[in-house]
């Protein structure tokens, strides 16, 4: 799951449906017109462009018009890169929080010796 | 071509053994906060601005290689020690405004925090077409 959650919100979406993966897996083999990837699908070419326009709001796809042809291909970008400036962001908040955690305990270790000596004084 | 900024939610979540409650006002009580949370082992903490209410906000400098780096942002809400939010501005990396939710819940001992920063991709974040077809296998795995 922590690797799921590192991704951004929209590549997430569209990663999270077997058809979107199942299509990007086709594209990753090379370019595609929307008719060659609705193909191998039992649903209508009309519920498979839904999930490529998803896939293409997340920038997972690319088109490219040739006159009345599109064709798709896919982009790897945002799966890599994202991904990789997430898990930097994550590792910068844990050293924070690692921070905190030591300064809490060095407080704690101060006022343990303070009354340490208070004890010793009383 | 200029792409919609691309939203990016960074999550953590880490255990303490000291109280909910301190753990809370590690957060806003301004000699605490200056030791801590935006200070790198080489800055020098110059200011620490805090008003500590829903609608306040804050002012944190460090200076970093002799530049001030400034983190701003207002306090959304606060329901002390379970929950603070509030907005998240680096001026000096990035124009974007982003939200961190610090979510804490208490243990039989300690406590354990969930900090969820929802934020944009910057720009400069670098492409690269290698490794996608493990990170695509790895998520078929845990979806």
């Amino acid at each position: 799951m922590r690797r799921a959650t590192s991704l951004s919100q929209s590549t997430w979406i569209a990663l999270a449906d077997p058809t979107r993966r199942s299509i990007l897996e086709r594209l990753s083999r090379g370019e595609a017109r929307v008719t060659e990837i609705a193909r191998p699908y039992s649903m209508s070419l009309n519920a498979v462009s839904k999930h490529i326009r998803v896939l293409e709001r997340a920038r997972l796809i690319r088109r490219r018009r040739a006159g009345r042809e599109h064709f798709l291909s896919f982009n790897p970008d945002p799966l890599t890169s994202a991904a990789a400036w997430i898990e930097a962001q994550r590792s910068l908040w844990m050293s924070r929080l690692d921070a905190l955690d030591a300064l809490l305990q060095s407080e704690d270790a101060a006022a343990a010796k303070t009354s340490k000596r208070k004890d010793k004084s009383r | 071509m200029n792409p919609q900024p691309q939203k990016a939610i960074v999550q953590v979540t880490r255990k303490f053994s000291a109280s909910a409650e301190r753990v809370f006002d590690a957060w806003l009580d301004p000699s605490t906060v200056g030791r801590w949370l935006f200070a790198t082992p080489t800055g020098k903490m110059v200011k620490v601005k805090i008003d500590a209410r829903v609608g306040g906000s804050y002012l944190i400098v460090e200076q970093r290689d002799g530049i001030d780096v400034e983190h701003i942002g207002e306090y959304q809400e606060m329901d002390r020690p379970h929950r603070l939010v509030f907005t998240l501005n680096v001026p000096r990396y990035s124009e974007e405004n982003t939200k961190v939710t610090v979510e804490i819940r208490a243990l039989d001992s300690g406590c354990e925090l969930t900090l969820t920063h929802e934020g944009v991709l910057p720009d400069y974040v670098a492409s690269t077409t290698s490794g996608w077809n493990s990170i695509l296998n790895q998520l078929a795995a845990t979806l």
